[in-house]
């Protein structure tokens, strides 16, 4: 009994340090957050210019050796325009887990910041960390305000105001497959790659002629012939989740996931047709990747045109006598969200006209542009035929982490890229041009909210995981049962509630924002 | 017997006390305070309200690790194959060191240890490359066997075979701890006055009499603390282990998945702090009660034997 008492005296004492040094962090806690609520704009003069200022921007990279030189080189130009200056600050790729949300919370004065979808923009939004910029965003930064898409304007709004300036720089939801030309150049294949069909013909004169390649990438992150197959058949995947996807085209488009779509069955046997015929291995799904694209092993995969570029770039830096095609399969190409890259304004600045100037000045005058995101001219940079050749690579001058800053308009490609690239945008972008905001293009303004249905969303992500993937790769022998069976642990992780709450979601969405008739 | 204050202990023992203070100090703020932190997994998780200034959700961050009664099934598999994996790599620590200590050469016995030890050195990724390069179903070794003698291949990625990966894991596992645990046996053998083996000679004893009722009654305190170790880590599957050697295969899950491996898949992308911090807390608060039984247990059996 005396040993418990002793015991228990323990604790208690344990106890009450902890306390005490819970009592204090929560007590910063509530006080940082009661300091970022206020986020009026008021009534702000013109921009006067007058004043000399040096404002401060935030963003996620690691600081190159050498960019104090690139900073005073834009720094005289913006002084002389704008008789602004900038510092950057840099978070570290290392910790930015930790210190980003700090950032809002800690009170510091600062001026600009990278944000994004995946740095939880919306949910920092809503918690008032960033300034409101409803008024000021098309007073102060005029031109920027003019060149963003309706889609990325939805995209902005939260609770109804608008909370970020995403970027200028399109990115494009088209898909497909990016495969080696030189491999068969000496047989009778025809070089077509319009679909699934063409793949197929591909892959067998791969593996007539090179038996011992795996000739299609899949490793343990799985394969996205599933998401490719939706593209290809004008479906549209909801952004965030990968097993859930919507008719685009429909007047109500409902949320529907695999076991409840009409081609699951054609699109399982084709899989299981290419699994049997030795496309991939069958233990694919446990190899950690080990470069077998480069090696020789792998000579096709879907993935966007970037992948397809930096394939080409590398063979122009390092031949090795290969040679790349790509195709983009997906239908309806959209813009990938704008908000995947944005730029805010905290809570705590001092100049917001200012900062909103520069920022303008930044993203949509040329000589901003190429002076803060490309770096010196003749020194880290030159342009050599519209494309950019990178200099002195080997002294670290890096570039800024600041991507939302890109502009369509300014953004060169590297030196070395595809030249079909540029015409594959251009097409897109006749694409989007001539189909308004809607159907895909529409809904890419939609995300989604699982913090409602968190334990049941994980769950579904998992059963996907251990049920779908081996099925859509062709590993399990009865396809019918393996879809039964997938279907009812869906059902049992609770997928219809997930489906009914974000169904839901949808509907306020098409609501809120009607899309153009 | 007259009983003294506490700081008349402190006056009497100040030595012995400022000797215990940095470790006492440093156990307090590495191991007590952040167990703070642990009113996480009861909180809904807002990051400008913080770890202390978030609401309260009760149990609901628990409620994923049993949604569609996946808890079951993950803890009773990390149970077992701890279970599995102690009876593996302790038993075979205790044996490998008993013939180790009793080889004669000099320089083969320090061969044979290095070369046991080894594996503790290898990192789990490039284990999990040896097994995908021995099993796998197209160029793996162990197919490449089959069908140079004639025989079917064997396809160890599928539902049908996953139950052979107990072993598989069992093996890597065994063959990976095996060393690192029997330099400590070896280290307890060592301790063993010469003197008794010296008698037990003198009185006819052969090598077997010598393991039984000298070495194994000598080395059982040592054994007894190395399981009782073990068992606090009961609900901590060795996730580098599963992770490296399953990778995604679905179709194993059902056999291989242990805790960790489900928390992580499911947690990856969300960051969930508050889930995490659950699933955590119900490993930790399984494994206390499982130490307390155990250490009850043996204390029963040994008074001398028991940790506390």
């Amino acid at each position: 009994m005396k040993k418990f008492q002793k015991f228990l005296a323990l604790v208690l004492v344990l106890a009450l340090a902890v306390t005490v040094f819970a009592g204090c962090s929560g007590g910063s806690g509530s006080g940082s957050a009661a300091g970022g609520s206020g986020s009026g704009s008021g009534d702000l003069p013109d921009v006067d210019n007058s004043q000399a200022v040096n404002l401060t921007m935030y963003f996620i990279s690691d600081k190159p050796g050498k960019w104090d030189e690139v900073e005073a080189n834009y720094n005289k130009l913006f002084q002389e325009k704008l008789n602004t200056t900038l510092t950057t600050q840099w978070i570290a790729w290392s910790d930015y887990g930790n210190k980003y949300p700090l950032l809002f919370s800690s009170g510091e004065e600062f001026d600009l910041a990278y944000t994004a979808t995946w740095l939880s923009y919306a949910s920092l939004a809503q918690k008032g960390a960033f300034k409101e910029l409803d008024d000021i965003w098309p007073k102060y930064a005029p031109n920027n305000w003019a060149q963003q898409s309706e889609a990325a304007k939805i995209q902005a709004t939260v609770n109804g105001h608008y909370y970020c300036i995403p970027t200028l720089l399109a990115t494009y939801s088209a898909y497909g497959p990016y495969y080696r030309t030189d491999l068969l150049d000496d047989s009778e294949w025809d070089g077509a790659m319009e679909g699934f069909d063409d793949l197929e013909t591909y892959l067998d004169a791969i593996k007539a002629k090179y038996p011992e390649m795996q000739p299609y990438g899949v490793t343990m992150s799985g394969s996205e012939l599933d998401d490719m197959w939706l593209g290809a058949n004008s479906l549209y995947a909801i952004r965030g989740t990968s097993w859930l996807f919507i008719d685009p085209f429909a007047d109500e488009p409902k949320l529907t996931t695999w076991y409840q779509y009409d081609g699951v069955m054609d699109f399982l046997t084709m899989m299981k047709r290419w699994c049997e015929k030795g496309f991939w291995s069958r233990s694919a799904l446990s190899n950690a990747g080990n470069n077998e694209m480069d090696n020789g092993i792998f000579c096709v995969d879907v993935h966007n045109v970037d992948t397809y570029s930096g394939k080409v770039i590398n063979e122009y830096n390092d031949p090795k006598g290969w040679t790349w095609g790509y195709k983009n399969w997906v239908k309806d190409v959209s813009n990938l969200p704008f908000t995947q890259d944005a730029c805010v304004i905290p809570t705590t600045t001092k100049h917001a006209d200012r900062a909103l100037q520069l920022y303008d000045y930044i993203t949509t005058d040329e000589e901003g542009y190429r002076a803060f995101m490309n770096g010196i001219e003749g020194t880290t940079y030159e342009i050599v035929d519209g494309q950019v050749r990178t200099l002195n690579a080997d002294q670290d001058y890096g570039s800024t982490g600041m991507w939302a800053a890109r502009n369509s308009k300014f953004n060169l490609p590297t030196e070395g890229s595809p030249e079909d690239e540029q015409e594959m945008k251009a097409e897109w972008d006749a694409y989007i041009a001539e189909n308004g905001n809607r159907h895909s293009q529409y809904y890419s303004g939609f995300t989604i909210d699982t913090t409602s249905i968190e334990t049941e969303y994980n769950a579904c992500g998992n059963v996907v995981q251990q049920y779908w993937w081996p099925l859509e790769l062709g590993f399990t022998d009865d396809l019918e049962a393996g879809l039964k069976e997938f279907q009812s642990q869906m059902e049992a992780a609770g997928v219809n509630k997930v489906i009914e709450t974000l169904q839901a979601q949808l509907e306020d969405y098409i609501k809120n924002f009607p899309p153009e008739s | 017997m007259k009983k003294h204050g506490f700081l008349y202990e402190l006056r009497k023992n100040k030595a012995l006390f400022l000797m215990a203070a940095p470790a006492v100090l440093l156990t307090f703020f590495l191991a007590y305070l952040p167990m703070s932190g642990l009113v996480l997994a009861f909180k809904n998780f807002n990051y400008s309200l913080g770890v202390f200034g978030s609401a309260w959700n009760g149990f609901d961050n628990f409620a994923y690790l049993f949604q569609s009664g996946t808890g079951w099934l993950i803890t009773r598999n990390t149970i077992l194959y701890n279970l599995m994996n102690l009876i593996t790599s302790q038993f075979v620590a205790v044996i490998v060191a008993i013939i180790i200590s009793e080889m004669v050469g000099r320089l083969y016995k320090r061969f044979v240890q290095s070369v046991i030890f080894l594996p503790y050195f290898i990192s789990w990724v490039i284990v999990g490359i040896f097994a995908y390069n021995l099993f796998n179903y197209e160029t793996g070794v162990l197919n490449g066997l089959l069908r140079a003698m004639g025989s079917e291949p064997l396809n160890l990625y599928t539902s049908e075979n996953a139950w052979m990966w107990v072993f598989i894991i069992c093996l890597f596992n065994m063959w990976k701890w095996t060393g690192y645990n029997s330099i400590i046996y070896i280290a307890a053998i060592t301790g063993i006055d010469a003197e008794c083996y010296e008698a037990a000679d003198i009185d006819g004893a052969n090598i077997f009499h010598k393991i039984w009722y000298i070495t194994f009654p000598a080395i059982r305190p040592t054994i007894i603390t190395m399981i009782l170790l073990q068992v606090g880590r009961i609900l901590r599957g060795d996730f580098e282990m599963f992770y490296q050697l399953v990778g995604s295969s679905g179709q194993l899950f059902q056999v291989t998945d242990v805790i960790d491996t489900y928390v992580f898949r499911s947690l990856a992308t969300s960051g969930n702090l508050g889930m995490t911090a659950a699933a955590s807390f119900y490993q930790s608060a399984v494994c206390f009660i499982l130490v307390i039984v155990v250490n009850k247990i043996v204390s029963k059996i040994d008074q001398d034997s028991a940790l506390f």
